[in-house]
């Protein structure tokens, strides 16, 4: 449409009307500059005419997938469409589930380096109580940013120095953090303690200091699961005797299996110490990090332990390790059987919009495609609890998906078309918007036409 | 004839010697005659010379004659030293000896008294003879190690001052001190741990050239005023008076490094200043052997090779680096790898914890190929050489200074003891041997004062000084709880248990020759005489234990050694690349199914169906694409021990190049992502930051050879919060600038200066009675980019900032290359492309600060609609792996054209690098720089598989996977090594080598903000 126009007003002397028009089109733009959060599914939405990519299942060419209220009526090549259903052509795009970050803190983390916009880290060691979902700030300009590469959901987690407290699966629209939060707690996160000696001269502490250290972390994690444990049964025996601990009183999901242990683990001593542990507690575990989780694959796969990696796009730990080491952990992990998710944004908010590309990194250096794509839906779906509502395109599941121009592990493509629940998402963003003012500015000096 | 007159004369003129005190006597007048002749000795003159039987006058202090059958003076002193061995005394050219315990370095601590240099890192006014008191304990400490000599070297500081050389005697400070002022020394390594200048490797070495302008400046202003009072008179500097020497070429300037790469840096200011110089070297030598030869200077080297790591547990195997056991393996090495080379060097006990493990490291050294000549030499002869006192010291010799290790063997043998030393002439007693040697077999008889006698024998071995006895009686063999022998007396003391006797049976007696006699004492109260006759006399045995692993490394030296490493550098080959997808970068555009000819190191033709010349080597590189290497222009890779100099706002003098670190490994990573050429910045803490280099990634070349020859030179500025140290913590609030405003005033009074300086040093010409101007580094600097000789690079974000530098560069006169991150630059394109200002940009970072708020994706495909040169860098040793698909994201934000997005990362920072003449695009006739990646490079499924510089192949995916095999396998058996290895015992880990990796990781507090201020 706007091509037509330039062709048409390409003479010299039409050129100020033309002008004028644009104007007047990016000016209607530009009022609603802020993206508005979607309101809820009213009718039966059908796409048509798209490849569908399930993930679960097959790909399936010319396809349709019809939706309402929110959650996928249909999926397939034909079938009967209600008739107030609303038709979009979607042929030549591509349709995907809605991307997961599996390891976030966008809503918690808005300007690195300016303290008050940052709500990640709660001060002392045992923070069970504290829910990451609660401070996710549904303004931060993140969301808008994030979610136009495709991210749909993601799993938003506290930081600290032990026991960081709980987290959130988080979908990346609404007017406030109960309609966004998906699933909470999903877990509760443990950074969980080094174990190994560093022998480096960099070391400042001895050897002996390393291990005392080492010592009392664990002793300190240990007494804390101990304590909830004592605390929740002597609740449980005479809940008038004793007063509440919130510390205490977070930890009765995990027990009863409702959330998971999530361990910040990267070295092989710390894995196997939280498998171990996981074990002895009786709770389900899943390690965050997983740098070296490669080297323990067949005990995580005994055990039945999934790995969220983070990040794809790292150095390698070691100066002679493989350069492309930190790109194979996920092929790693996969032929081994181990269940796992690609995540991240190598703990900077701000890329978090490209889990794709780290996706795609992976791949190139061995991972199937379709396993590259799973690991960042339905397999992280699948470790945060929540592959029942989202991860594939499945009937019954929320229609949460994106319409693509093209394979969205390719920075060459683009998103097109979001929907969480069935709800159309605005894909403007603080960023579409600064680049059409400045268009705007170039279309003045008539520098850009 | 002849030789009996000089010897005469020697003695007259020591005679004449001997009363020259300066100081006073104490008490009664000490005159015990000073003259001694020690016989019967093995006397070692000098390497490779032996004397059996020998004797050696010494008189006065000076050594009067040595030899096997020389006449004994009547009035010397005689001293049988049967079973000991002469040598020199060890001479030390690296000790802390004899001064005040040093203060942590570094920080501008008070005002310094003086006419001093306005650095207090610049000693050179410092001497140690100005300081110097012997130290008992620590003199005890070296001889007993072999030491009788060494040069106190100063402790603190860039420029530490000049050095001494001391006996190790216990006396007066006056009779010790042989030589002031024997070098100057300057420290390479120097390490700053609090704030102030300078706070990196390449502000040390900015600062070291500085002061030899500066010298030279202060020698010849001190010439011309004395001839010519009538005008102002220059200021008076201690510090550069005490360096006139050094300038001038009379002095030696030793220059202590803490690894290989620092000596060639060390190497290329003393070519600078025409310096005659020395190195005081790490160690790590070996690693660039024929580079350190061709310094073609003495070094002194350390022996502090280090223990085996540990690596009992597999994860600490896992966690150990393969540099660092390849390092274990090779360290030993270094002196006779420096000997093979032809280098002239001397041993120092300088890093070792305790000087005891000197001569066992020594041993390690021999055992690896020196030879106990050339170890000995290094330590005796060679050091004297070195510090010009080969007339005086160094060998046993007539005329010498009586300077003489007495050892019971061989000086390096593993169970050798240090006896005596002599120094000038005094004994000192080291560890007094048993003068009863009474190991053997003996034949006992007892009487007891019952009258009862009683026989058997005792079998006496072990150490002369450290027995063992087994007491034999019957068909009974009682080991002996305790025996020694001090002086002639003998005591042993056994379990009677099994004799019947219920407790400690004692014996003790004299030992006189064959014979041992004296009392006992039994545990029931008896007690009496007894003796012993030996019957059959002591046989060392030889050491027949075989260490059970090689003590040498059995592994190839590697380029640069350790992961990835190659024992050979890439040759450069003439190549047909064929079919492939090639893309141009230049006016041809893509060409598909086409093929590339190389030769000699540059493009020689590009088209379809090329054949191929003979020998050359044919790459069927069908369904692949082929691109110009990759380049950053943004990085701070391979760079050596800090990025920024942040002790000064403006450090303009200071230069990247200085420091090229060839080692980081991080130049391989970056070659197996495509990337051949990098821009080496400075970091941003500072408005005028320092010179960067472009460099090419010839992986395994020496630091010199990476540089890009003749890249046009640039600077590194930088605006906005990291100058004005807005994220550095609370502490940071006083340094100027702390606002914009401050930030663009500090630059225009930098340029104003400049710009005068720069008239004064061109008028100053002239006139030779008059002083001239003294020559800045750091203002001449900067008229370089007011002589449009230097670009300017600089860090920016917000568009005020940038506005207000493009307004200074309008009222100055001056380019700026590239504005670097410029995220904001897509506000004011318009102006960056009226003024040819290139955007070196990221493609998608924002929200990590808040003059990033405004940053957006689309803004490298909005700049270049504008008009502007756009690239994308990495600033980042992670993202420069992916510069590839770092370009696709101007595809995705605002649909550029494919074609158009590679060259973000290929002509278009090379035309803002000022290199595309050479490198960027392939055009018949630049440089063989090339990628082959598997498919469409800007493709996130694509990898990259060849990468290709000056037509070398420095990256190969499928050499790669042989090299990882390479690396478990040899990682495996140095492990395997390590565990069976004994600790060699030096106890002290290897020098740090420092990487270059700077991520928010590192520890230096100057780094701590790194990630924020390389960003």
């Amino acid at each position: 449409m706007k091509i037509q126009f330039v062709k048409y007003f390409s003479g010299r002397k039409y050129s100020s009307v033309m002008i004028i028009f644009l104007l007047m089109f990016s000016f209607q733009l530009s009022i609603a500059s802020t993206p508005v959060p979607a309101k809820k599914q009213e009718r039966p939405i059908v796409l048509i005419g798209g490849t569908i990519h399930t993930v679960s299942g097959a790909v399936i060419e010319k396809g349709m997938i019809l939706f309402d209220k929110g959650k996928i009526i249909a999926v397939g090549v034909s079938f009967e469409l209600p008739e107030n259903v609303e038709r979009i052509d979607v042929t030549g795009k591509q349709i995907y589930p809605g991307l997961i970050n599996a390891a976030s803190n966008i809503g918690l983390n808005e300007i690195e380096s300016v303290r008050s916009t940052v709500d990640i880290s709660e001060t002392g060691r045992i923070n069970s109580n504290v829910r990451a979902e609660v401070a996710v700030n549904p303004e931060s300009e993140l969301f808008p940013t994030t979610r136009a590469n495709g991210v749909t959901v993601s799993h938003v987690m506290p930081g600290g120095s032990l026991i960081a407290g709980k987290t959130a699966a988080m979908m990346m629209d609404g007017w406030t953090f109960e309609e966004m939060t998906l699933k909470a707690p999903v877990g509760l996160y443990v950074h969980w303690p080094n174990l190994r000696v560093n022998r480096s001269p960099y070391s400042r502490q001895t050897e002996e200091e390393q291990k005392k250290g080492i010592e009392s972390s664990m002793k300190e994690l240990r007494s804390a699961f101990d304590d909830a444990r004592a605390y929740l049964k002597a609740k449980k025996a005479d809940g008038e005797k004793h007063q509440t601990d919130l510390r205490w009183e977070a930890f009765a999901p995990l027990f009863e299996r409702k959330m998971a242990l999530i361990a910040g683990a990267d070295e092989v001593s710390q894995i196997e110490s939280a498998v171990q542990f996981a074990k002895e507690q009786n709770v389900d575990l899943i390690i965050h990090g997983g740098r070296d989780s490669w080297k323990v694959a067949g005990l995580l796969k005994e055990n039945n332990v999934g790995v969220i990696v983070e990040p794809v796009h790292d150095l390698p730990n070691r100066r002679w390790e493989d350069y492309d080491n930190p790109f194979t952990v996920p092929l790693k992990l996969y032929a081994a059987g181990v269940l796992f998710a690609i995540s991240g944004g190598g703990n900077s908010t701000m890329s978090e919009r490209n889990i794709g590309f780290q996706a795609a990194t992976a791949s190139s250096y061995g991972l199937p495609k379709e396993e590259a794509l799973r690991s960042i839906t339905l397999y992280a779906a699948k470790l945060l609890g929540i592959d029942s509502v989202v991860g594939s395109l499945d009937v019954g599941k929320d229609a949460t998906l994106i319409v693509t121009t093209g394979d969205p592990l390719e920075i060459m493509s683009n998103v097109e078309m979001e929907f969480i629940q069935g709800r159309k998402i605005d894909l403007r963003s603080r960023h579409t918007e600064l680049w059409k003012k400045y268009q705007e500015k170039y279309k003045q000096l008539g520098i850009l036409k | 004839m002849k030789k009996l007159f000089v010897l005469l004369l020697i003695c007259i003129f020591l005679t004449m010697l001997s009363a020259q005190s300066t100081v006073p006597p104490e008490g009664i007048r000490k005159n015990t005659p000073a003259v001694h002749a020690l016989k019967n000795l093995t006397i070692i003159p000098s390497p490779g010379k032996k004397i059996q039987k020998g004797t050696i006058i010494i008189r006065d202090g000076i050594i009067q004659s040595v030899g096997a059958n020389i006449p004994i003076p009547a009035d010397a002193r005689e001293w049988d030293c049967t079973g000991l061995t002469a040598y020199a005394g060890m001479i030390d050219l690296a000790s802390d000896y004899g001064q005040a315990k040093s203060k942590p370095q570094g920080g501008q601590a008070e005002p310094t008294r003086g006419s001093n240099y306005w650095n207090p890192n610049v000693k050179a006014e410092y001497s140690v003879a100005d300081n110097f008191l012997p130290e008992k304990e620590g003199a005890e400490k070296l001889r007993a190690a072999g030491f009788t000599t060494v040069l106190s070297v100063p402790q603190n500081g860039v420029m530490k001052g000049s050095s001494a050389l001391v006996d190790l005697g216990d006396d007066l400070p006056n009779t010790q001190l042989l030589r002031s002022n024997v070098f100057q020394h300057a420290n390479l390594a120097y390490q700053n741990f609090g704030d102030g200048y300078p706070d990196s490797h390449m502000g040390t070495i900015a600062l070291i050239r500085q002061t030899m302008i500066d010298a030279q400046w202060y020698a010849n202003a001190q010439k011309i005023y004395a001839k010519n009072p009538n005008q102002p008179h220059p200021d008076d500097n201690r510090t550069l008076a005490a360096l006139e020497n050094i300038v001038a070429g009379k002095q030696r300037l030793v220059i202590e490094t803490n690894d290989e790469l620092k000596a060639l840096r060390a190497d290329n200011i003393a070519k600078e200043f025409s310096l005659q110089w020395i190195l005081r070297g790490s160690g790590y030598e070996y690693r660039r052997i024929d580079a350190i030869r061709a310094l073609n200077v003495p070094v002194i080297v350390p022996v502090n090779f280090p223990d085996a790591p540990t690596v009992e547990s597999p994860e600490d195997a896992f966690n150990t680096g393969y540099e660092e056991l390849r390092n274990w393996d090779f360290a030993s090495e270094n002196p006779s790898r420096l000997k093979k080379a032809g280098v002239t060097f001397a041993l120092t006990a300088n890093q070792l914890k305790d000087p005891s493990k000197f001569r066992t490291m020594v041993k390690s050294a021999i055992d690896c190929g020196l030879s106990s000549d050339d170890a000995l030499a290094s330590v005796t002869a060679i050091p004297a050489q070195i510090a010009g006192m080969e007339k005086l010291l160094g060998m046993i010799e007539a005329g010498k200074i009586a300077n003489i290790v007495l050892a019971d063997g061989e000086l390096f043998a593993e169970k050798t003891k240090i006896r005596e030393t002599w120094i000038e002439g005094n004994r000192y007693e080291v560890k007094t041997a048993p003068s009863a040697d009474v190991r053997g077999v003996w034949s006992y008889s007892v009487k007891r004062s019952d009258m009862k006698t009683d026989t058997g024998s005792l079998d006496i071995s072990g150490e002369i000084d450290g027995l063992t006895v087994t007491v034999l009686k019957g068909m009974q063999k009682i080991k002996a709880s305790s025996a020694s022998v001090a002086q002639k007396q003998f005591s042993l003391t056994f379990d009677g248990d099994t004799l019947g006797m219920k407790g400690v049976v004692r014996l003790s007696g004299v030992a006189n020759g064959e014979v041992i006699a004296g009392l006992f004492d039994l545990p029931d109260g008896q007690s009496g005489n007894w003796n012993a006759s030996r019957v059959k006399l002591f046989v060392e045995k030889p050491d027949t234990v075989k260490p059970s692993v090689p003590l040498c490394s059995t592994n190839e030296l590697l380029f640069p050694d350790g992961a990835f490493g190659r024992a050979a550098l890439p040759k450069q080959q003439d190549v047909l690349v064929k079919n492939a997808t090639i893309w141009t970068g230049g006016p041809q555009g893509n060409l598909d199914e086409s093929d590339l000819l190389v030769s000699k190191g540059k493009i020689m033709k590009i088209g379809k169906a090329l054949s191929a010349p003979a020998g050359v080597l044919v790459i069927d590189a069908a369904g692949k694409h082929v691109t110009a290497g990759l380049i950053d222009a943004h990085s701070h890779t391979a760079i050596s021990e800090g990025v920024n100099e942040s002790g000064q706002a403006i450090s303009a003098e200071v230069r990247i190049g200085d420091v090229i670190n060839a080692d980081d490994i991080n130049i391989y990573r970056q070659l197996a992502g495509g990337v051949t050429t990098i821009n080496q910045l400075h970091g941003s803490a500072n408005a005028i930051g320092g010179q960067n280099q472009v460099s090419k990634l010839r992986w395994g070349m020496l630091p010199e050879q990476m540089k890009f020859e003749g890249a046009m030179p640039g600077i590194k500025f930088a605006l906005g919060e990291n100058p004005k140290q807005a994220n550095w913590g609370d502490k940071y609030t006083t340094r100027y600038p702390q606002t914009r405003m401050g930030v663009e005033q500090i630059i225009r009074d930098e340029f104003t200066a400049a710009r005068e300086y720069d008239k004064a040093m061109a008028a100053a010409k002239t006139n030779p009675n008059l002083i001239p101007p003294r020559r800045d580094l750091e203002l001449e600097t900067v008229a370089e980019i007011l002589n449009r000789k230097r670009l300017i690079h600089s860090h920016c974000y917000r568009q005020d900032e940038i506005m207000m530098l493009m307004k200074v560069s309008d009222d100055f006169g001056f380019q700026i290359g590239t504005l670097q991150h410029i995220l904001e630059g897509y506000k004011v394109a318009d102006e960056m492309a009226k003024r040819g200002v290139g955007a070196s940009a990221f493609s998608d970072w924002w929200a990590y600060k808040y003059e990033v708020i405004d940053a957006i994706p689309y803004a490298g495909k909005l700049m270049h609609d504008a008009g502007v040169l756009v690239s994308y860098n990495s600033d980042s040793n992670e993202m420069a792996r992916r510069l590839n698909t770092e370009a696709a994201k101007a595809v995705r934000y605002g649909g550029l054209s494919e074609i158009e997005a590679l060259k973000f990362v290929t002509i278009n920072p090379a035309k803002q690098l000022r290199i595309d003449n050479r490198v960027g695009s392939l055009e018949i006739g630049k440089d063989a720089d090339f990628v082959i990646w598997s498919g469409n490079p800007l493709s996130t499924y694509t990898i990259c598989e060849q990468t290709w510089i000056d037509g070398k192949k420095f990256f190969d995916r499928s050499e790669d996977t042989l090299m990882r095999d390479d690396i478990a396998k040899k990682k495996a058996e140095l492990v395997q090594k390590a565990l069976k290895s004994k600790k060699k015992g030096s106890g002290s880990p290897p020098v740090v080598r420092r990487s270059s990796n700077y991520s928010c990781h590192e520890e230096n507090h100057a780094k701590t903000f790194e990630n924020e201020v390389g960003q």
